[in-house]
């Protein structure tokens, strides 16, 4: 039972790291940049998410706000900071997005406060029993679902919409696919859009299981999600799925039975490096 | 361009000879590391709010024979590497008479040991770590040590609260692991069986793992270590779980926010602290009703411990004056003060010796449950 229990603990976790995972892995397929500064929107996703639950009562609304707010701040950081570095080596786009994310973590502090801020009264805290024996709240249970629903919509629309190919057609070559008359750059904005809008959906929800956003709370998904975009294979969709889901699973089982030897963060540094001795180019990519 | 630089050299000009100007009577300066920025911040903010408030309160009323104190406040981040320069800075640079830390462990073992080197008298105000105080005869500490608070715990849920079956979840850092090893140490003796113990890190938030295995276990009580911002989630965790058992936990729960993050499922959480805020002596009274005006939120063990530090620090300048600190550091080892934080005297280790206040969560707020008077158990090391 333990075991099962342990399962699905991991499954929700995992629904979370893919959540922040995928707008990283989006941005690295696309422009081959490493980009810290995702954790950064993770953590402002997750503000807006408060403030906006405690201000107008409605979780709905604030989650819906946060997604397309954080979106227009994500392309923004596109286009006044890696946009004018993209002739530069990815070197620097990377620098300037560790910068981007250490200074965004004192403007929270100094516009939020130094303290955690904690929802009111946090929604969705119902347990209902999935399996016997076996209960999550509602909040958990969103965790997967809103997971479920975006992943699926992004995979409909980059298998079956005109905007989906030009969008694959710019990963694959960007030169070939401006001469099919692809604005590239409208499609760099809308991977941003989606990828950021994401984050913050994972930023609200992780708000809400923990009720506290911190303004530091970006700094573990900032390196794990790196972690899981380079074990998925970089720039896979698919395989960054899988290894974040592989990753939460990991880590539930690791944190109860060798936790004493290692923490969460060493679990998850010894599996990468698992994955890559046996697999070097990721999960699900093909060698 | 040339414009420019004339700008920025006649600006220095005047920065410098702003510090350079004589100031009619020279107070004497006390450095305050802590951390005001970072992942501690919050901790950071309530100590310096409170040791800022003992020192209004110290110059309010005269002053040290006639000076006044000033606080030299550097941010470490809680950080050793910020902490170690910063402490050199204030011996050597700043020429402080004194130093006292708002920070956390590691930051405070580091400057510890540059404060001793250039013997300059100094507290560490809510610091844990054993070997802080052992970095020589200039260093003390007016908080708990982490074994003796993890004894205090054993004690109060094995005797007192007369539960036998305990989970341990430890914090991984020196905050925690010095905790269970205190309450482990004195377990059998109260006859606790530790049923189960887990770790996590000081990044974790998220204990879905932890909790399901806890639930298996099914203890009476779970001593849990860790910082309001960690044993929130945790204790909302494990009651959304269902899991009822009693969680004990310590001063790193002190504060408003706990209560906040955990809501509703805080009532009935036990910890180990050194704030009574039901206390009805007026040295308590005072400092809570000062701080909330100062700070605009309600007390917390850290800025009570920050404010102690400062009151302990000045009682021994108003003794020996404040110009030889060999005679500073003889003083303060002779202090006996009543603070926010209890009967304050210290061993020969510059430990401090005072009782173990427990804390309970009712009603919304944090409430007197009772108090461990006992020399013998809660006696800090002499070495």
């Amino acid at each position: 039972m333990l075991i099962l229990d342990l399962t699905v603990q991991g499954l929700v976790q995992g629904a979370i790291y893919a959540l922040i995972a995928l707008g990283l892995t989006l941005v690295y397929g696309l422009l081959r940049i490493l980009h810290v500064a995702h954790a950064a929107l993770f953590t402002l996703g997750a503000y807006l998410g408060v403030i906006i639950t405690n201000q107008t009562g409605s979780f709905a609304l604030a989650l819906v706000v946060a997604m397309v707010v954080v979106g227009v701040v994500g392309i923004g950081i596109y286009r006044f900071a890696y946009k004018p570095m993209l002739s530069q080596p990815p070197l620097v786009a990377l620098i300037a997005s560790i910068g981007l994310f250490i200074a965004s973590e004192e403007i929270y502090r100094l516009v939020f406060g130094a303290y955690s801020i904690s929802f009111t009264d946090p929604p969705l805290q119902t347990q209902v029993e999935i399996l016997p024996g076996i209960s999550l709240s509602y909040a958990r249970l969103m965790v997967v679902g809103i997971a479920l629903v975006f992943l699926s919509v992004l995979g409909w629309l980059s298998a079956s919409t005109r905007t989906g190919i030009a969008w694959r057609a710019t990963v694959t070559d960007p030169d070939m696919a401006r001469s099919c008359g692809i604005n590239i750059e409208n499609v760099r904005y809308l991977n941003f859009f989606i990828g950021s809008a994401l984050a913050a959906a994972a930023g609200v929800m992780v708000a809400l299981l923990n009720n506290q956003v911190e303004p530091t709370m970006g700094a573990v998904p900032s390196y794990k999600a790196l972690a899981i975009i380079v074990m998925g294979g970089l720039g896979s969709v698919r395989g960054t799925l899988a290894a974040s889901l592989a990753l939460g699973v990991i880590e539930a089982f690791g944190t109860i039975y060798i936790g004493h030897l290692l923490d969460r963060d060493a679990i998850a540094f010894a599996f990468l490096i698992l994955v890559l001795m046996i697999r070097p180019q990721g999960l699900l990519a093909k060698g | 361009m040339s414009f420019k630089l004339h700008a920025i050299t006649l600006a220095a000009g005047f920065a410098l000879s702003a510090l350079t100007a004589p100031v009619l009577a020279e107070p004497i300066k006390i450095g305050f590391n802590v951390p005001l920025t970072g992942f501690a911040a919050a901790d950071g903010n309530s100590a310096l709010m409170g040791a800022q408030l003992a020192v209004d309160q110290v110059n309010g009323a005269g002053g040290i024979n006639g000076d006044m104190l000033e606080l030299v406040v550097y941010d470490d981040q809680a950080s050793p590497k910020e902490a170690a320069p910063l402490a050199v800075k204030l011996t050597t640079q700043d020429e402080v008479v004194a130093g006292i830390s708002g920070s956390y462990s590691g930051s405070t073992r580091a400057a510890a040991t540059i404060f001793q080197e250039n013997s300059t008298p100094y507290i560490s105000a809510y610091a844990i770590h054993p070997d802080i105080t052992r970095a020589g005869d200039y260093v003390f500490r007016t908080s708990f040590m982490g074994e003796v608070q993890g004894r205090a715990g054993a004690k109060l849920i094995g005797e007192m609260l007369g539960l036998k079956r305990v989970v341990v979840i430890t914090l991984n850092n020196d905050f925690g692991t010095s905790l269970a090893a205190g309450f482990k140490e004195k377990a059998a003796d109260f006859g606790i069986e530790i049923v189960a113990e887990y770790e996590y890190s000081i990044k974790d938030r998220e204990f879905g793992p932890i909790v399901s295995s806890i639930k298996a276990d099914a203890p009476d009580a779970i001593y849990a270590s860790g910082y309001f911002f960690t044993a929130g989630p945790l204790v909302r965790q494990l009651r959304a779980a269902g899991v009822t058992a009693t969680v004990v936990g310590q001063e790193g729960y002190d504060g408003q926010k706990f209560i906040e993050i955990a809501g509703p499922d805080a009532e009935g959480v036990i910890i180990t602290t050194s704030l009574d805020r039901d206390s009805t002596d007026p040295v308590v009274t005072s400092f809570m009703a000062g701080f909330a005006a100062k700070a605009g939120y309600p007390a917390d063990m850290v800025g009570a411990s920050g404010h102690t530090a400062v009151l302990v620090m000045a009682e021994a300048m108003r003794q020996a004056g404040a110009t030889d600190k060999a005679a500073l550091r003889d003083a303060l080892a002779a202090t006996t003060l009543d603070a926010a934080t209890g009967h304050i005297s210290f061993n020969g280790l510059g430990e401090v010796r005072k009782d173990v206040q427990v804390q309970i969560v009712k009603d919304g707020g944090w409430h007197h449950y009772t108090v461990i008077s006992d020399p013998v158990l809660l006696a800090p090391p002499e070495q």
